[in-house]
């Protein structure tokens, strides 16, 4: 049997649970529910299978083929894929059952799992996709999927409103990938990732030219889109509408990454000029992201700005690591992978468990809290939630990077060893993040969890069933585990090796002395600052002016909703205005006016009189005659 | 001595009287008599000029008219009876429903 064959499978069941619900199961939501998660956990089989038992390969079919112009549908499964099938696979599966207890209630809960399976099958076939193409049709699909369940909630208007930010907001930075990648065909003529690959490490002077860093730029775009980069992080955390376990999967643990995992995949192409533009993007949003979430009341929203700013970190990662190998300072022997992107897989990897947990736990609060959202509002939850409690705190220390314990430690030292090496403003600024992250992270910790319950639903909170907390406990595991290399199978070692190696690298010390420190003064400071289930925010009256621009997200939104009343809607009522009086009026409606009038004209002629035309037929006769012998 | 002229000037005669007939008649069937006639004046033309050709193609071309006239006689005969049943009459002045 064809390995590929696996690879249509991993497509073929989530696609086929999906069609199921969708055409057979809409109305009742158990059989639906018992269908997702049974393709989720063949999934997961199917994938374990695929990564330890089967080499890595690349199968390609043709798909389409025009004269010189060819795009393959095809499956490259290398270290790279394996890895984030496994997250995929992984957390997917967990998210499923967790959905299960989360959504128990909700009448519309087949619309929801037939989500969940239209989205398994977009994000596997983006892992596997072998061509720019096939990325592309999948990227666009793990974005519809997206959009599908963020706007889960039909009936709100928020709900609504944020899937379709999210889907327009996705669309700027997926237009500019696309146009990278008809770019990159009219350069090297193949959409193949290996093909251009081959290419690039063929002819080192490609990653000279200007045209190339314009590549690499756009696709960078789809990158800034999807994995909310500055400065199109803002529909990430509006996503958060959505519900929570979709939060998990999707705006958390993976789909997000895909931009990422996007960049590790086109990192041959990256020019030096174009990896200073993201690592500085990276770094920037993992800074603004961080002081936004200072601000932020509710604990989804707390957590998603936390995402876009660790999101930044993988982005930097990627950007120093890159830039780290190209000048050619490396000494980790990056056969396998460059460093930037091992390091962005690794910290990518950690932050799947993590963060997921963190996204589940907060489901798991706000289920039992009654759909209570607003931290200030809770308090008291450790008492009456204890294993919620204990993994959530596990996840938030691992966020943190609590030293030597805990997966986030190791993954955001290898980042932070890549800065050190690289650049020393971004190490700081990034140093500066990992204090904000405790802070913040700490301050969610306390006011919610801790003190007295500030309101009713925060006072009968009970604890969830088994199918809730069975997925925090696994995920616990993978958040204190997935730092350590030995923990990991040998399938997935190549890049967890290299990730983990930078982190041990030359300046390990130094760089650790910073990351505690950062961490201790996030911690300590937030400890003192914030009492347990304090009910405002001291830091409102504190420093007002600053409390204020974080709050409003750094006047992000408000800029856009000036952008798009102010400028965008003129020149629309403008370019509009054109088109009624010029397309429609002068050319549609002029041509149709023409028509009319020659019509009136011949109708005239219709006259009912059988000599009447033959005069005219005689007339015409005559006509041809005398232009076929030339007199006219 | 009959020649060719004789004939060419028989055929013109036939088809200028079918020509104009057909102009001017207001009766159906008499426009399509005049009909046939223009097209015996051109088979006898046709015939003449083969003749004096001493070729065939002419009769060849005869033939073929005749065929199709015979053809279009069946139709449009056919079309003219159904015409009169319904109508009761075949003067092209009062056969102008289309117009109005």
């Amino acid at each position: 049997m064809g390995s590929e064959l696996y690879a249509y499978g991993l497509l073929a069941i989530p696609l086929f649970s999906a069609t199921l619900i969708a055409f057979c199961f809409r109305r009742s939501g158990g059989i639906a529910a018992s269908v997702s998660i049974g393709a989720a956990a063949l999934i997961l089989a199917t994938a374990l299978h695929l990564i330890f038992k089967v080499d890595n390969f690349e199968y390609n079919a043709s798909w389409i083929e025009i004269g010189s112009f060819s795009v393959d549908f095809g499956f490259l499964i290398d270290d790279l894929a394996k890895l984030m099938l496994f997250v995929v696979a992984f957390v997917g599966f967990l998210v499923h059952v967790f959905s299960y207890g989360y959504m128990k209630e909700d009448p519309d809960r087949a619309r929801f799992f037939g989500g969940l399976s239209i989205f398994m099958f977009s994000m596997l076939g983006l892992v596997m996709a072998s061509g720019l193409v096939t990325l592309f049709i999948f990227w666009e699909l793990v974005g519809f999927s997206s959009y599908m369940l963020i706007g889960f909630y039909l009936d709100k208007p928020s709900a609504a409103a944020a899937s379709k930010k999210a889907f327009i907001v996705n669309r700027v930075g997926d237009f500019g990938f696309l146009i990278g990648i008809v770019m990159v065909f009219s350069h090297f003529g193949t959409f193949s990732l290996s093909s251009l690959s081959a290419i690039f490490h063929g002819d080192a002077t490609l990653l000279e030219s200007v045209s190339v860093t314009a590549i690499g730029l756009l696709l960078f775009c789809g990158t800034v889109g999807k994995s909310g980069q500055l400065p199109l992080h803002v529909w990430l955390p509006d996503a958060m509408e959505g519900p929570t376990p979709v939060s998990a999967l999707i705006h958390a643990a993976t789909m997000v990454a895909a931009g990422v995992f996007l960049l590790c995949r086109i990192g041959f192409l990256m020019t030096a000029d174009a990896l200073q533009v993201i690592t500085w993007v990276g770094v920037s949003t993992a800074l603004v992201a961080g002081f936004t979430a200072i601000a932020q009341r509710d604990i989804k929203k707390i957590l998603a700005y936390s995402t876009v700013s660790q999101l930044g970190y993988m982005v930097a990662a990627f950007g120093l690591g890159s830039l780290v190998a190209l000048s050619g300072e490396a000494s980790h022997g990056y056969a396998v992978i460059s460093g930037g992107a091992a390091a962005a897989m690794f910290h990518l990897t950690t932050h799947a468990f993590f963060k997921a947990l963190l996204f589940l736990g907060s489901g798991s609060v706000i289920h039992a809290c009654h759909h209570e959202q607003d931290i200030f509002r809770m308090g008291g939850l450790a008492k009456r939630m204890p294993i919620t409690f204990w993994t959530f705190t596990v996840a938030l220390l691992a966020l943190i990077g609590t030293p030597f314990i805990t997966a986030g430690f190791y993954s955001k030292d290898a980042i932070l060893a890549l800065a050190y090496q690289q650049s020393t403003p971004a190490f700081f600024c990034l140093v500066l993040g990992a204090v904000l992250t405790a802070f913040y992270m700490i301050r969610l910790w306390k006011i919610a969890f801790l003190g007295s319950p500030k309101s009713e639903s925060a006072e009968h909170a009970k604890e969830n069933g088994l199918v809730m907390t069975v997925p925090l406990c696994l995920l616990a595991i993978g958040s204190v585990f997935g730092g350590f290399v030995w923990a990991y199978p040998e399938a997935l070692k190549p890049i967890i090796e290299v990730g983990e190696s930078i982190a041990h690298g030359e300046h390990h010390t130094t760089v650790a002395i910073f990351s505690i420190v950062a961490w201790a003064i996030g911690l300590v400071t937030a400890w003192f600052l914030y009492q347990g289930g304090a009910e405002k925010d001291p830091l409102e009256s504190g420093v007002k002016p600053l409390y204020r621009i974080f709050k409003e997200k750094f006047y992000f939104d408000r800029a856009y909703d000036w952008y798009v009343a102010k400028v965008q809607q003129p020149v629309a009522m403008t370019l509009h205005f054109m088109e009624q009086i010029a397309l429609s009026g002068l050319i549609i409606r002029g041509m149709a006016g023409v028509a009319g009038l020659i019509g009136i004209g011949l109708r005239s002629l219709h006259v009912g009189n059988l000599h009447q035309y033959l005069y005219w037929f005689i007339g015409g006769l005559a006509l041809f005659w005398a232009l076929a012998v030339g007199i006219f | 001595m009959i020649g060719l002229e004789h004939y060419i000037i028989v055929s013109s005669l036939l088809f200028s009287i079918g020509f104009f007939g057909v102009l001017l008649r207001k009766n159906t069937l008499v426009i399509y008599m005049c009909l046939e006639l223009m097209l015996n004046a051109a088979n006898l033309a046709l015939v003449a000029f083969s003749r004096y050709h001493g070729g065939m193609g002419g009769n060849v071309f005869v033939f073929f008219i005749i065929t199709v006239a015979a053809a279009e006689v069946a139709v449009g005969l056919a079309i003219i009876v159904a015409l009169f049943r319904k109508r009761q009459t075949v003067e092209v002045e009062e056969l102008n429903t289309l117009k109005n």
